[in-house]
């Protein structure tokens, strides 16, 4: 009774899943692109591809529906389903968080506070990203872990960051040092780069609720989701 | 069979204590008592067929356990094994401790009738006799010798099986003008008529419509808290919707896992249980 279509249908949720996350980390690359490069152009393209990365993810909330709904699937492949699930929403997430950025980027006017270091919080956000996706792939409870300590680490970076920001704000030597510049202005640039870290930071939380899930998935562990 | 024969234990199983064996069933004890049939090593052979291997488990009271598994791997012969309907087949042999609150069912003993009085059974497809709705409820009440207020065991009977509201003013009409969903809950209030412990239900909604076996599931889920209900499925969403416990054969008689039942659809410990409910062998 080998259901082969039923295994072909999960196969290709799983490609699809992979796909999607794929898509999602290119967009967030763009987005930092834009970031640091002042690149409208790139940002540009993250904003309109967004209306693509829904449209994949819906369609693959749909399939996920369909396989609960006519195949019945039971252990390992029910975790599977409902694992991607859940995956698939984080991507999205990840997805809308790479647009906000792109906006940022668009809409930055000054560079402020350059010692803050949004590359380097951006990419260790989206290695969280990609190292989720191949514990997913490669059902490696070890990544899924390895995941979830490395968060400590870029809450740490986002933390600092904002420190250093609101401290410097609180004693107001940037501003006064910068005459040439609007007081209006340099607080909407601060207040961007605050959200700007706060969204890596959630790149971050969301890579983990990925690990979390496919830790659930491959082990029936849900240790990761509390 | 090994099986301890302590004379304290249930004499309403023994030949000369049927009319009042339920309550010698009711007062028996055991070292668990929420365990209500115990298999060990139960060996099962049709000739030189091996059909069971080793079969061991406990099945807790009010609860419903499910056996599922594919065509031919024993769990319809490990039913037939608890109220010993396997010894109406004459190649049939039965081997190890099969125990009905912790008397062994095979014992010299025993009286076969007088066990299958406290382990109903309903078959497949329904079987109601070609009489009133009413003689089918008391038939088994009757040919038993047993007395009592049958009008009353009638309505309570058939309220047990959901069905009172749908033939209360019928009767005494014939069980066999009844659909096919409503026979076979004639047959489970014939089966419950007698007042057993525990109903055996051989995949019992598989001749019906998903209507009718919507109304099955629900009355199994009720019958639950008065009986053990073991009952043998090919439809694993049924089993994994309406049993507390489940119990996978595989090919060759073997029980390869018996454990709660959202362990065994959520996360199955064998690798071969993982693959047969997933579809992936069969």
């Amino acid at each position: 009774m080998a259901r082969n279509s039923y295994q072909t249908l999960l196969n290709e949720l799983e490609e699809d899943v992979l796909y999607l996350s794929e898509l999602v980390a290119e967009r967030v690359r763009f987005a930092l692109d834009a970031l640091e490069d002042k690149d409208e152009r790139k940002a540009e393209e993250v904003i309109e591809g967004d209306h693509e990365i829904n449209r994949i993810y819906l369609d693959l909330e749909q399939d996920c529906i369909d396989l609960l709904a006519l195949q019945q699937p039971v252990a390992s492949d029910l975790r599977f389903i409902t694992a991607s699930f859940k995956i698939i929403t984080d991507l999205e997430r990840i997805g809308d968080l790479a647009t906000n950025l792109a906006q940022y980027a668009i809409d930055a006017e000054n560079d402020v506070y350059t010692e803050v270091d949004i590359r380097r919080i951006g990419d260790a956000a989206l290695d969280m990203v990609d190292q989720a996706m191949d514990a997913y792939e490669s059902e490696d409870t070890e990544l899924c872990h390895s995941v979830a300590e490395r968060d400590d680490n870029i809450d740490t970076m986002c933390n600092e960051a904002s420190q250093t920001i609101v401290r410097d704000l609180m004693s107001g030597s940037d501003f006064e040092g910068d005459g040439e510049l609007d007081p209006e202005e340099f607080l909407v640039d601060v207040r961007r780069l605050l959200l700007t870290v706060r969204d890596l930071e959630r790149i971050g939380d969301h890579a983990v609720n990925v690990a979390a899930r496919t830790l659930y998935m491959i082990d029936n562990d849900d240790s990761l989701l509390f | 069979m090994t099986g301890t024969n302590d004379p304290t234990n249930d004499e309403m199983l023994v030949e000369t204590d049927v009319s009042d064996g339920l309550s010698a069933a009711e007062s028996s004890v055991t070292d668990d008592a929420e365990t209500v049939i115990e298999s060990k090593d139960i060996n099962v052979w049709y000739g030189d067929d091996h059909a069971l291997t080793d079969i061991s488990m406990e099945i807790p009271e009010n609860s419903v356990t499910a056996m599922i598994g594919p065509s031919g791997c024993g769990k319809s012969t490990f039913l037939r094994c608890i109220n010993r309907m396997n010894d109406l087949i004459d190649v049939a042999r039965v081997e190890g401790d099969l125990t009905l609150r912790g008397k062994n069912v095979y014992d010299d003993d025993v009286d076969p009738v007088a066990l299958r009085r406290r382990v109903g059974m309903v078959f497949q497809k329904p079987n109601p006799f070609p009489k009133s709705i009413y003689d089918n409820v008391v038939y088994g009440l009757k040919i038993q010798g047993i007395d009592g207020d049958y009008d009353q065991i009638v309505e309570d009977s058939l309220k047990r099986a959901a069905l009172w509201d749908e033939v209360k003013d019928r009767l005494h009409e014939s069980g066999l003008d009844l659909s096919g969903g409503q026979q076979q809950r004639l047959c489970i209030a014939r089966a419950i008529a007698t007042d057993p412990e525990v109903l055996l239900m051989d995949e019992p909604a598989s001749a019906l419509d998903p209507v009718a076996t919507s109304q099955i599931e629900d009355l199994v889920e009720e019958l639950a808290e008065d009986y053990t209900v073991v009952i043998v499925t090919h439809n694993m969403q049924q089993a994994a919707r309406i049993s507390d416990k489940t119990a996978v054969f595989l090919t060759g008689g073997e029980l390869v896992e018996f454990d709660d039942t959202q362990k065994i659809f959520e996360n199955p410990e064998s690798q071969r249980v993982e693959d047969y409910i997933t579809g992936k062998f069969g």
